[in-house]
């Protein structure tokens, strides 16, 4: 049943700087707030999406790692998303939760789940595939290549897109990694790690 | 034998606090939805599925020390968990099940109840860490002594079906040989108002797929299945199997359903490829409806388009519990398992009138006949659609 599996492409996004399969291709000297970065990057990549300005800033920061690492084109319809993150939707919770004491922001109350960035995700690529978002405490490449590897196992898809897309605080983790049958790098926890790891302080 | 054997079921819902109660109420048609008691909120003139069992008394059926961190879910999760053991042929569980749970609230219940005294009573501190999700998955875990896979699954209202259907795969490809899957929600203000909000709440009892329908009644819930390994099983009764699972992205909207019913469609359709039958062969529809304009319509398009003009006899069980969002999917694979085994199809209550643009028309009472096959709908915010399918051991 093993079938070997291979990360074709990845993005780390950190501390205002953005690196694409290895390489820093995009970052700030000094570190900027989380508000004016996503703004800064959407110019940079040269984006045309009104939508985005709607989102909350998880669903930002998934929308805009999906876009970079995929330059824009996710031509198999049947990719999965398959994401996770500890803090579940936790910034855009509290900031609804003020308006309670007022009057609850349906705006707000919308982004209120994880799972809505897999949506937004799937409206921007019109992808009606197959999604899942786990909460973990950490980043946990077994996971990942667990349900990566039923997935293909039973020959529900070819291509996973894999998400750790972490939000609190002001403070983001993302991590985006293509999967497929061929190419790039093994699809396994070392190799997982290697490339979530050296840049994450 | 096509499909992942179910060899025990726990449940705790507004119609009851255990299996036998809930299909006594649905039997009878009677109904969980009241005004909230347990709950304590401004918008109390909106009808809940509330379960009148108070945190302190479910501390004590559970028989937990007066100073433990369980959340309102972990409590709802245990108590429908420890019938699930009891149904079983486990003094406890082996320390390699798996578990697999699915929430969209989790310990928010004790965010907002506690937020502002975290500064001054370092006591309810403990209540901090219980907002994450995870932690009230944990928490039943650790009651139960499991220490095998354990994950909790957030995709809004699907969370549940979600873990019914990883728990199925992951038995199918051989990661695991007996895991616990389902969901646990409890009633919070931060979703009543926010459902509010979206202006998608009922002031009266919801009425699923009528013409006249006004919203939802939020509900709460847990409810978990136990799966085994072919190898497992031996003599023990076989409940039912999950035989095909679908899951789709609508890809329309935040939290709206789109007109053709795109997700929903793509979900069944999926499930019934994968449970390798026809549509024809399905015999009951325990349907998402949860009784808003959008979905109940976007649903009925989707069952069209799959079935055409022969939609089998369908009936949404919201009536009766009120949508327990992370839950629903898990109480309603209880359901359907329960249609299964006492060959019987359980009503949708309220129903007056057919939508004019589908004229469909859900089982209003209750029905005897062979159910051999169901397929059951869960729909979350995010555009996340589960069909799951569940079939006679035979």
């Amino acid at each position: 049943m093993s079938q070997d599996l291979f990360i074709q492409s990845s993005i780390t996004i950190r501390n205002s700087k953005i690196w694409k399969n290895g390489d820093l291709i995009f970052g700030k000297e000094n570190e900027i707030d989380l508000s004016k970065f996503l703004k800064t990057i959407y110019r940079h990549a040269n984006l045309k999406y009104p939508k985005f300005f709607k989102m909350d800033s998880l669903s930002k920061l998934g929308y805009l790692g999906t876009e970079i690492l995929t330059s824009g084109n996710i031509s198999n319809k049947e990719t999965a998303l398959v994401f996770a993150n500890s803090a579940s939707s936790l910034d855009t919770d509290e900031a609804y939760a003020e308006t309670m004491q007022d009057f609850p922001s349906p705006s707000l109350f919308v982004y209120t789940l994880p799972n809505i960035m897999l949506g937004e995700i799937s409206i921007r690529h019109q992808l009606n595939s197959e999604n899942v978002f786990f909460v973990s405490r950490e980043f946990d490449p077994s996971l990942f290549i667990d349900y990566c590897k039923a997935l293909f196992y039973q020959k529900k898809v070819d291509n996973v897109l894999c998400g750790w897309v972490d939000l609190h605080n002001n403070d983001y983790d993302v991590f985006l990694w293509q999967i497929a049958l061929s190419g790039g790098t093994e699809f396994n926890e070392e190799e997982l790690k290697k490339l979530y790891l050296p840049t994450h302080e | 034998m096509r499909g992942v054997a179910v060899t025990g079921m726990g449940l705790v819902s507004a119609i009851g606090n255990n299996i036998d109660e809930a299909h006594r109420s649905l039997r009878n048609g009677n109904d969980g939805i009241s005004l909230p008691e347990i709950l304590t909120t401004n918008l109390n003139d909106l009808p809940v599925g509330e379960i009148k069992l108070s945190n302190s008394q479910l501390t004590k059926i559970l028989e937990l020390p007066k100073d433990h961190s369980y959340t309102r879910a972990a409590m709802l999760g245990t108590l429908a968990i420890n019938e699930l053991l009891s149904n079983s042929n486990f003094d406890q569980f082996p320390e390699d099940t798996g578990f697999i749970s699915g929430t969209s609230i989790g310990g928010i219940d004790m965010t907002e109840e506690h937020f502002s005294d975290f500064i001054d009573k370092p006591e309810i501190r403990k209540y901090i860490q219980a907002q994450h999700p995870g932690y009230t998955t944990e928490k039943i875990a650790e009651y139960f002594n499991l220490k095998g896979v354990i994950t909790t699954i957030s995709t809004a209202c699907s969370s549940s079906a979600n873990a019914i259907m990883m728990g199925a795969r992951m038995i199918e490809s051989g990661k695991l040989k007996r895991v616990i899957v389902g969901g646990s929600d409890c009633l919070t203000r931060f979703t009543l108002n926010g459902f509010n909000s979206l202006k998608i709440l009922s002031q009266e009892k919801n009425k699923p797929f009528d013409e006249d329908r006004e919203g939802l009644n939020l509900g709460e819930a847990a409810a978990y299945l136990m799966l085994e390994a072919d190898e497992l099983v031996g003599e023990k009764e076989i409940l039912g199997r999950v035989s095909g699972y679908g899951n789709a992205n609508d890809a329309f909207h935040q939290t709206a359903s789109s007109e053709n019913g795109e997700g929903a469609y793509q979900a069944i359709s999926q499930a019934l490829k994968k449970a390798e039958i026809a549509g024809s062969e399905i015999d009951y529809i325990n349907a998402h409806g949860t009784g808003t304009v959008n979905n109940d319509l976007s649903e009925s398009v989707a069952l069209k388009r799959v079935f055409h003009d022969t939609v089998p006899e369908f009936s949404s069980t919201k009536a009766f519990t009120g949508h327990t969002l992370g839950a629903a999917g898990a109480v309603e694979a209880i359901f359907s398992l329960l249609a299964i085994q006492n060959n019987e199809i359980y009503p949708n209550l309220n129903f007056n009138s057919e939508m004019s643009e589908t004229s469909l028309k859900p089982v209003t009472q209750i029905q005897k006949k062979e159910i051999r096959t169901v397929l059951s709908n869960s729909f979350g915010f995010g555009g996340n659609c589960t069909s799951l399918i569940f079939q006679k051991d035979e």
